[in-house]
Parts: C-alpha cells; sequence; structure tokens
C-alpha cells in the first residue's frame, strides 16, 4: 500500500459520507435517527483508520501534488482523533435531543460531519490559505447549526453575532496572511520558518503585523480575553449538542493549528511572549469572575470553557521545543472534551422539551430522582474543577508541572488559584443536585444513547486519568 | 506605484474596521467587511506583482470563492432576523446580553 494515501484516508472517509448523506437528504429517503447512526459509523471508522501507523515524524502526503500544504504528525493525528471522537458523541446525545425538540431535518447531520472535515484539515494545514480555508469551511458549517432552530429568536440574534465576528475576524487574518505574503514571498509554513531563520523575525514589519493579525483572529476563535464576550451569547443561543460540540471540538481545531503555527520558530513565539502573558492572566480571571456571576447552566459553561482556554493557554505559553508539550496540550484538550461533551449530553436529554430546564434551581434534587444522571454530572463537574483522580486534574497537574519546569511560577500560581476560584461555580450545580428536594419528576423520552453516550464519557474520564501515558 | 496600491488597499481596511464598529444596519457591517476581505485582495495581487510571481492572483481568487460563500450565509441570516423581527438594525437585538 503506498503509505501517503494513511494520512489521508480519514479525510477521505469524513468527506464521502458527508456528500452521501447530503444526496439522501436531497430525496429526504432516510430518517432522522438512521442519519445519526449513519453519521457516527462514519466518524467511527474514520477514528479507526486515523490509528493506522504512519510514524511519528513530520511527513507530507503526496507533497508533489499537495506542495507540503499538509503535514501529519503525531500532534495531528491524535487532534484529530479528538476531533473524531467529539464528532461521534455529539451526533449520539443530538438524537436524544431531537426526540424532545423538533427542528431537525437530515442536514443537521451532514453539516455536522461537513464542519468535522473542515476541522481535520484544519490540524493537517501548514499553508496560511490553506489554514484559511478549513478555518471557513467548519466556521459555515457551524454558524448554521447555531442558528438551526428558525422559530427560535434567540438563536437567531446568536449567529447574527458570530457572524458578524466571526467573517470579521476573518478578514483580519486574510489581510494577515496578505502581509506575510508580501514580507516572505510565499504563505506556507515552511517558507516562513526559513525567512525568520534568514533574517529574524523582529526586523521585517509586514512580518510582525501580518503575524499580529493571524493571532488576532486565532485569539478571537479560542475566546481569549479581550475576545471573549460573544462566546456565552452564541453558546447561550445554540441549542445544547451544538454547544457541547463547538466547546471541544472547536477549540481542538484551533489550539491544534496555534501550536503548529507559534512553534514554526523560537523567534516568533519569543516575540508574543509578553504579550501572551497578559491575555492568559486575564482570560484565566474574566472566564471566572463571568462564570460566578451566572445564573444559566449553558452561560455558566460558556464561561468556564473560557477559563479553559486560559489554562490552555499556559500550556503554550511553556511549551517547550521538545514533544512533549505539545502533548499535554493533546492530553488537556482530550480530558476537557471529555468531561464537556459529558455535561452536554445529560443535558441534552435532561433538558426536557424546548430546553425548559436550564438553570442551576431547574436542577435541584436531582440526585433524589435520578441518581445515575447526577452523579455522571457530578464526575464531569469535578474532572472540570481537577479532582483527583478524574483527568481534569492530571491535566491541570502536567500544565502547571510544566509552566514551572519553563521558569513561568507567577503563570503556574495564577492557575492554581484560577482553578480554586472555579470550584464555586461547578460546586453550585452539585450542591443543587444534592442537598434540595426534588421539585419535578424529570421525566424524559425514552432514547437510550444520551444516556449511554454520558455513560461512556464518565467511564472515559477516568480511564484518561488513570492512564495518562496513553497519549 | 506599487506603494500606492498597498496604501490604498490600507485605508480600504480601516474604512472597513469603522463601518463594522459604526454602523448599525446588519448590511452596512456586511458590506463593510466584504470591504475589509477586498482590501486585502488588492493587497495580494498588489504584492504579487511586486515579487512578479502568480501566487498572490491565484489567493486573491480562492479568498473571494470564500467571502462569496460567507455573503450567502449572511444574506440568509438577514432574512431570517427580518422574519423575526421586521428590523435590521441592529439595536433591537437584545435578548442576548452578554
Amino acid at each position: 500500500m503506498n503509505c501517503d494515501i494513511v494520512p489521508i484516508i480519514p479525510l477521505g472517509i469524513v468527506g464521502l459520507g458527508a456528500v452521501i448523506l447530503m444526496m439522501l437528504a436531497a430525496f429526504e429517503k432516510i430518517h432522522l435517527e438512521v442519519a445519526a447512526v449513519f453519521s457516527m459509523c462514519v466518524f467511527a471508522l474514520a477514528f479507526v483508520m486515523q490509528l493506522l501507523p504512519t510514524g511519528p515524524s513530520d511527513m507530507a502526503p503526496y507533497s508533489e501534488l499537495f506542495r507540503g500544504m499538509l503535514v501529519t504528525n503525531g500532534f495531528t493525528k491524535v487532534a484529530a482523533l479528538i476531533i473524531l471522537a467529539c464528532g461521534f458523541f455529539t451526533a449520539m446525545s443530538s438524537t436524544s435531543y431531537f426526540r424532545q425538540n423538533s427542528f431537525c431535518t437530515l442536514e443537521f447531520y451532514c453539516l455536522l460531519i461537513f464542519s468535522v472535515w473542515g476541522m481535520l484539515l484544519l490540524t493537517m494545514a501548514r499553508e496560511l490559505i490553506t489554514v484559511f480555508i478549513s478555518l471557513e469551511i467548519f466556521s459555515l458549517c457551524i454558524y448554521v447549526l447555531v442558528g438551526y432552530n428558525r422559530r427560535s429568536a434567540t438563536s437567531a440574534e446568536a449567529v447574527l453575532k458570530y457572524l458578524m465576528l466571526g467573517a470579521f475576524a476573518g478578514s483580519f487574518f486574510t489581510m494577515g496572511t496578505a502581509l506575510v505574503y508580501g514580507a516572505v514571498r510565499s504563505t506556507g509554513f515552511a517558507a516562513i520558518a526559513t525567512f525568520i531563520a534568514e533574517n529574524g523575525f523582529l526586523e521585517t514589519p509586514a512580518l510582525v503585523g501580518g503575524v499580529f493579525f493571524i493571532l488576532f483572529a486565532f485569539l478571537f476563535k479560542i475566546a481569549a480575553f479581550p475576545f471573549h464576550a460573544w462566546v456565552i451569547d452564541v453558546y447561550d443561543g445554540a441549542s445544547v449538542p451544538v454547544t457541547g460540540f463547538m466547546a471541544t471540538a472547536l477549540k481542538t481545531a484551533i489550539f491544534a493549528v496555534l501550536v503548529n503555527f507559534l512553534s514554526l520558530d523560537a523567534g516568533l513565539k519569543g516575540a508574543w511572549l509578553d504579550i501572551l502573558f497578559y491575555i492568559t492572566v486575564f482570560t484565566l480571571f474574566a472566564g471566572n469572575l463571568i462564570a460566578i456571576g451566572q445564573s444559566n447552566l449553558k452561560r455558566m459553561l460558556a464561561a468556564s470553557g473560557i477559563v479553559h482556554t486560559g489554562y490552555l493557554l499556559i500550556a503554550v505559553i511553556a511549551v517547550g521545543d521538545n514533544a512533549l508539550s505539545g502533548n499535554i496540550i493533546l492530553f488537556y484538550l482530550a480530558a476537557y472534551a471529555a468531561s464537556t461533551l459529558g455535561i452536554f449530553a445529560s443535558l441534552s436529554y435532561l433538558g426536557g422539551q424546548d430546553e425548559k430546564r436550564c438553570s442551576f434551581d431547574d436542577f435541584k434534587g436531582l440526585a433524589k430522582v435520578r441518581p445515575y444522571s447526577a452523579a455522571a454530572i457530578t464526575v464531569f463537574l469535578l474532572s472540570m474543577a481537577g479532582i483527583p483522580p478524574t483527568a481534569g486534574f492530571m491535566g491541570k497537574f502536567y500544565i502547571i508541572t510544566t509552566a514551572f519546569q519553563s521558569g513561568q511560577a507567577l503563570l503556574a500560581v495564577l492557575g492554581i488559584v484560577s482553578s480554586i476560584l472555579s470550584m464555586w461555580y461547578y460546586l453550585r450545580l452539585i450542591i443543587a443536585m444534592y442537598f434540595h428536594e426534588a421539585n419535578e419528576p424529570f421525566e424524559i423520552e425514552a432514547s437510550p444513547f444520551a444516556p449511554i453516550c454520558t455513560l461512556i464519557l464518565a467511564a472515559c474520564v477516568f480511564a484518561i486519568g488513570l492512564y495518562p501515558m496513553v497519549i | 506605484m506599487i506603494i500606492d496600491y498597498l496604501v490604498l488597499s490600507i485605508i480600504l481596511f480601516c474604512l472597513g474596521i469603522v463601518g463594522v464598529i459604526s454602523r448599525r444596519n446588519v448590511f452596512t457591517v456586511f458590506m463593510a467587511i466584504e470591504l475589509m476581505l477586498n482590501a486585502a485582495n488588492l493587497a495580494f495581487i498588489a504584492l504579487s506583482r511586486l515579487h512578479e510571481s502568480m501566487d498572490g492572483q491565484v489567493l486573491a481568487m480562492l479568498v473571494m470563492a470564500v467571502a462569496a460563500a460567507e455573503a450567502a450565509l449572511a444574506l440568509a441570516v438577514v432574512i431570517l432576523l427580518h422574519k423575526h423581527t421586521g428590523k435590521l438594525d441592529t439595536n433591537v437585538f437584545s435578548l442576548l446580553k452578554g
């Protein structure tokens, strides 16, 4: 077998699956739940294919055809695995969600698969215009998914806000690419790295300006401090499975490309370290302050997503030259994805019709009525708060020890402080579930998918935590 | 000569930023975003002339394709909003206060 094709197979499967499902949707030949199972199969097959060995070092598949625009290595492979798993569990929990909410059509699953395709391409992209195009592929899909409930005025507003700000950031990215092209004569990562190695980074103003615009766009997409305000409204307006998908898969893809971009050259990263330091500190504390003030669960989870972006930025700053540091980011992303997807999966079957249960008070006494669901939610919350022996604890532990080792002691201490602050809003939900009497029966429509999904993810939280050496 | 094109491109980009920030009509905001993308296209083409290579022109074509897709989606969103509120002024959208 030609080994160039192995890293491309998952992309091919996901793209083909999306096109087939779109064709079927055009003729309305299949039932909604069949489409959900079909997309789960596509993700599972791509996941298995992604596990095929390709060797740990950098490899450019079909380098004559793609001119080195796509590069795979161990890092991109694991990032793609996380994204595929996010897609799988999102499709799984949407089936239960759409038993109680009726605005779903077959195109929902097409868009989900297409956005995963864009994210997979983004993790491999080593050329700025390829990055831009894959960024827009999944952004356009997610804009539609956010506004999918056409009857809801809230989700229409959310998609307007997201589209306006997303396109604004996208145009900054294009302008940044133009400036980099002006300085370097090329938009390939390899050419940029060679150029910086020869001429230095700060000596070329056009390059500095271009990289500034590009980082602006990335920081917007991961909702870092000055650009975090949109995330809360957009997560609130989107439906529960879509929110879970955005919070996990999108963040994984953007962090993968951010790490690839910043690790081009030590000079490029060194020039932004001070600014990134302040952005990280403000991201951690702004996220915590916003989360403490929320009474709506989805808004609280959105704000806590900002805090997790902060931890990941600590890891990005502390990343050294060794490959281990990239693994720490992936480990944290996997741990965060398992617990966040788990919470959103349980919300998607406990939320009830039209997401009527959405605040802390609505979940009072859940443990008395549905003890297993309450226990699973507790596991996810403890993992997000970073309590041993969950995966979240191991992730935070690695990030903070790396920060200490690379001399960022202040950042490590602030990370611990913010972790303690975040207990406030995670424990609040646990207290509401366990120490209050139940006011309502929490009836749910029978669909086994989301509860099974919750169970698997709860097991994943412990598995990732107990076997940290897997990644 | 080519510097003039780059200056024009930066002026257009700044006009776009001002438009996004100061205008309240949804259409005008999307037009301002298109202006920003086209400013980048102008820079690509001017720089491709400067470097005497065709790369920049190809990149400009790709950006135009993406911009068209985004405009199609933006118009769909505008119709959706108009159905809900009957107005296109961003001030009337206040259900989500972040």
